[in-house]
């Protein structure tokens, strides 16, 4: 069966049945390695990525539910002609990278909410990252790099 | 000093954020086969037949490989005890029986299920005081014939037995005004990093050639060459970048499958741990039981301590658990002045999956039963807590319980630096019902393992650093130790790199444990940029015609100090020197020097002392619901000594996020075994992490406070901020509901029960009044 959708803004077609993960499709069919696969059961948010502008499990995502929509991977991140994204940049300024294996993850969680929340603080960075487990960092670093990156954008993007 | 001391962007941090670090997990070879393993789903069994003939004739596979491949006994320094199949009998859930190498996961997956066991079973033993009964059945027959590395009381199920034993115990028992007992228990601890274990082997030029994200290379080297019985040098680990590990990645876990079925397919091997083989198979810090008991005197001077910890060894030393047995006395012992001690720390055989290291071994537990137990003196004797623990603290030029003498020790200072931040009075008048305070002093070590480093300076004048040092994610090779270089060759951190992890380039490395790769790979890195610097001033105090002790390296130019435009580029002293001396290099090496300590008073301690002692106070305050049983942690504090701060804000991280997992250990985490042994939580639904709900604010404060044979002062800064945090939870909890927390973790079931209890005996006593 042949799935259709965009992958960091190019058209792409898969034929692989429709309940193989998300998650494998970018691994294995192109190369695309930055999600990671931490425990494949939805419960670490290691393999997250945006469809649709909304981050999901994409190791629980059958691909058959990206049809037609826009997928977006750490890989894709526009950065506007700087080195890094805002809060890929905020992220080492604040410390909030230790094995990293977390951080794509966090990365496009972070993303989505900068683009689609006006306010945030403390409690809706806490509450957008539930779903990300990092075993490293105690968090901290990771919420003040997401609230100097909200502070930086002055709003949405 | 400009660069040592500045909260420097890791050098690998880029490649993380953009996803484009590659890590075990992503790391792939051409025509690779899949590798799996059949484990055992019985605790314990005679094997009588192991067929593994249909499996080997199925469409994909390419080898199986049983006990008969890898022929050696192994285990973690200690006690080699461990065999990579079960051979015979089987001891645990999840023992490996088999394993297949096949094209896809499905045809490996298939094959299993093809495999013919017959057993017998045997009778389990799974609890710890049932082992070390009478007549209980022996988990290891042979125990006798295994190889160790020294000395030690062992026997029947007693896998290791360290001893220590100072003063007359029992006489200053009989001279006490009070002794106190208790009993504690605690539970398993997973690891769990987010990236699972995995290996990819290939055989090449006779040698085995391993990409494993370890965090110490040259044991994994050394594991698989024992049990596949093999040489050392045979085998050749290389590093990639690593998920996490906090003890986890210590231990051969997956890497002899793949060595095994690379060899007999002559095809790369790829293995990789499903979440549920990682928490059910992969070594948690194991379950203990603690006793203590205390004499003391009226004015609350500890007098003497007889303390027994029981550790779960699981059913083999293939993890830390008997290596580090005799940390358990020297943490016991090592923040208080207790002059007579007698302290028995057994390991224990059961047929349960194997313990191991994690972060702080046995150090949290054995630091939740004593603390517990001394807020239980404190209300014994009437006394405030902290005034009990300020009196007995050991100081400056005093000595921990195996007599090493602690010229360096800051506890009072780390103490008095967490109650400038949160005064003890203030926090103490301010509780309110259902609200608690606890503050926790301790000593901890930095591991003394030994270190090898090499630095060349490149053409362009920049220079490289080869090391055996796993970067487990702490930043301590790829920024700390390149910040230790830079400032001493007086080049830009970014003119400084380090090359892959391998153990074919690197010189020995004790691995990424107990803090210990700033401070030994530190020294390392050190001495070869000492002698590279040298090298550099030699040459070009002949090229600047002046004298090598006038000259300066700043910013990758050497100049003649107070004389501006006399100066040189390193990268012309590189060009200069090629052809005159040849190319700058030099090795460098680091081991610890002897710590005196009193060698009398141990016995069959693997661990005699801790090296670059370093200091830390925790304080916590939490708050307790009468309804649930829920504890919420309000406000946390540390106060920690790391020698000499090389990244502040890193240490920062690695307090936050040990105290995080040590939260964790506290309230929630319990790895736990079902009736046959198995770990029941295989998976991160029952199996909770900490998420950011979790993480309370903590004001943390680094200490600088030198430690003379470390890098530029530096001591182990990334172990230790797990230790106290659930004796600092477990006090406030207790002084918030005025009871002794006699179990972890503090679930809001076993808070409400203690709670009820109270008032159940309340009510009862109300009743005797009416
Ligand atoms: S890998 Fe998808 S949630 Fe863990
Ligand atoms: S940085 Fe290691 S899991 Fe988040």
């Amino acid at each position: 069966m042949s799935h259709s959708f965009t992958l960091n803004g190019q058209p792409v077609d898969v034929a692989v049945a429709g309940m193989t993960s998300l998650l494998s499709v970018l691994r294995d069919q192109f190369g695309l390695l930055g999600a990671k696969l931490g425990c494949g059961e939805g419960r670490c948010g290691a393999c997250t990525v945006l469809v649709d502008g909304e981050p999901v499990d994409s190791c629980i995502y059958p691909v058959a539910n990206a049809e037609g929509a826009a997928v977006r991977t750490v890989e894709g991140l526009e950065s506007h002609g700087e080195p890094l994204t805002r809060i890929q940049d905020a992220l080492l300024e604040h410390g909030g990278v230790q094995c990293g294996a977390c951080i794509p993850g966090v990365v496009m969680t972070l993303t989505a909410l900068l683009e689609t929340e006006s306010s945030i603080d403390d409690s809706t960075i806490r509450s957008s990252l539930s779903g990300n487990i990092c075993r490293c960092t105690g968090y901290q670093k990771i919420i003040d790099a997401a609230q100097a990156a909200a502070n930086a954008n002055g709003g949405p993007q | 000093m400009t660069l040592v001391g500045t909260s420097a962007r890791r050098a690998d941090g880029e490649d993380k954020v953009r996803g484009a670090a590659r890590y075990g997990m992503d790391y792939l070879e051409h025509g690779t086969l899949v590798a799996k393993v059949l484990r055992s789903t019985v605790p314990a069994a005679r094997i009588t037949e192991l067929d593994c003939s249909t499996a080997a004739s199925m469409p994909g596979v390419r080898a199986v490989a049983t006990a008969a491949d890898a022929p050696g006994l192994s285990g973690l320094v200690i006690v080699k005890d461990q065999s990579l199949f079960a051979t015979d009998v089987i001891r645990y859930v999840g023992e490996p029986l088999a394993a297949v190498a096949a094209d896809t996961a499905e045809q490996a997956e298939a094959a299993l299920a093809a495999i013919d066991v017959s057993l017998e079973p045997l009778e389990p033993v799974l609890d710890l005081e049932q082992s070390l009964a009478e007549g209980s059945r022996l988990i290891h027959p042979d125990w006798e014939s295994y190889e160790t590395a020294m000395p030690g009381t062992r026997g029947g199920n007693l896998a290791w037995e360290s001893r220590v034993e100072r003063g007359d115990v029992d006489a200053a028992f009989d001279r006490a005004h009070l002794v106190v007992e208790d009993e504690f228990r605690t539970q398993r601890q997973h690891q769990s990093p987010i990236e699972p274990h995995v290996a990819v082997a290939r055989y090449e030029q006779g040698r085995y050639v391993v990409h494993t994200p370890t965090q110490f290379p040259f044991n994994v080297r050394g594991r698989i060459a024992e049990l596949l019985g093999i040489r050392i040098s045979d085998v050749r680990v290389i590093v990639p970048p690593i998920g996490g590990g906090f003890g986890g990645k210590l231990d051969v876990m997956v890497e002899p499958f793949a060595c095994i079925l690379t060899r007999k397919t002559g095809r790369p091997v790829r293995i990789l741990n499903s979440r549920s083989e990682e928490l059910a198979t992969c070594g948690p810090r194991e379950n203990a039981i603690v006793r203590l008991r205390t004499a003391v005197a009226a004015d609350g001077t500890l007098l003497a301590q007889d303390g027994e910890v029981i550790a779960d060894n699981g059913a083999n030393s293939s993890g830390e658990t008997v290596l580090v047995a005799n940390v358990a006395p020297l943490v016991l012992g090592g923040t208080y002045r207790i002059p007579n001690a007698r302290y028995a720390s057994k390991v224990v055989y059961t047929n349960t999956p194997p313990t191991a290291a994690f972060r702080g071994v046995n150090g949290p537990y054995c630091v939740y039963a004593q603390e517990q137990h001394l807020d239980r003196i404190a209300r014994e004797l009437g006394m405030d807590r902290r005034t009990l623990r300020m009196k007995n603290l050991i100081r400056a030029g005093e000595s921990m319980v195996n007599g090493q003498q602690l010229d360096d020790a800051f506890l009072t200072q780390a103490m008095d630096k967490v109650d400038e931040i949160r005064p003890w009075q203030d926090a103490h008048t301010e509780r309110k019902p259902f609200r608690g305070v606890a503050v926790v002093p301790l000593t901890w070590i930095t591991n003394p393992l030994p270190a090898g480093a090499s630095i060349k300076l490149e053409e362009d004048g920049t220079a490289t650093v080869t090391c055996a040092g796993a970067e487990i994610g702490t930043g301590a090779v790829t920024t700390g130790v390149l910040q230790i270089v830079a400032e001493q060759l007086g080049l830009r951190l970014e003119d400084v790199r380090v090359s892959p992890t391998d153990t074919d380039t690197g010189g020995y490395d004790g691995g990424a444990q107990g803090s210990r790769t700033t401070y030994g790979m530190g020294n390392a890195a050190l001495d070869a940029a000492t002698k590279v610097r040298d090298q550099v001033l030699e040459v070009a105090a002949t090229m600047l015609e002046a004298g090598s002790d006038d000259l300066e390296i700043v910013d990758g130019t050497v100049r003649v100090a107070g004389v501006p435009d006399q100066q040189v580029a390193v990268a012309s002293v590189v060009a200069t020197a090629m052809f005159d001396s040849g190319p700058i290099g030099a090795s460098g090496k680091f081991a610890t020097p002897p710590i005196p300590f009193d060698s009398g008073c141990m016995a069959g301690a693997a661990v005699t002392s801790f090296a670059a002692p370093l200091y830390q106070a925790h304080m916590a305050e939490v708050e307790v619901d009468p309804e649930t049983g829920r504890v919420t942690v309000l406000r946390y504090v540390v106060a920690q000594d790391v020698g000499r701060a090389i990244n502040p804000q890193m240490i920062e991280g690695q307090i936050q996020g040990g105290v995080l997992q040590g939260i964790g250990y506290a309230l929630f985490e319990n790895l736990r075994l079902g009736d046959n042994g198995e770990v029941i939580d295989d998976d991160l639904e029952s199996y909770r992490l900490p998420t950011a709900a979790d993480a309370p604010p903590i004001d943390a404060a680094i200490l600088e406070n030198p430690c003379s044979y470390g890098p530029l002062g530096a001591k182990g800064a990334a172990e230790p901020p797990i230790i106290p945090v659930a004796a600092v939870i477990g006090c406030a909890v207790s002084d918030a509901i005025g009871k002794t927390m006699n179990e972890l973790p503090l679930t809001p079931f076993s808070v409400l029960q203690a709670i009820t209890e109270d008032q159940d005996r309340a009510v009862r006593s109300d009743q005797r009044h009416l």
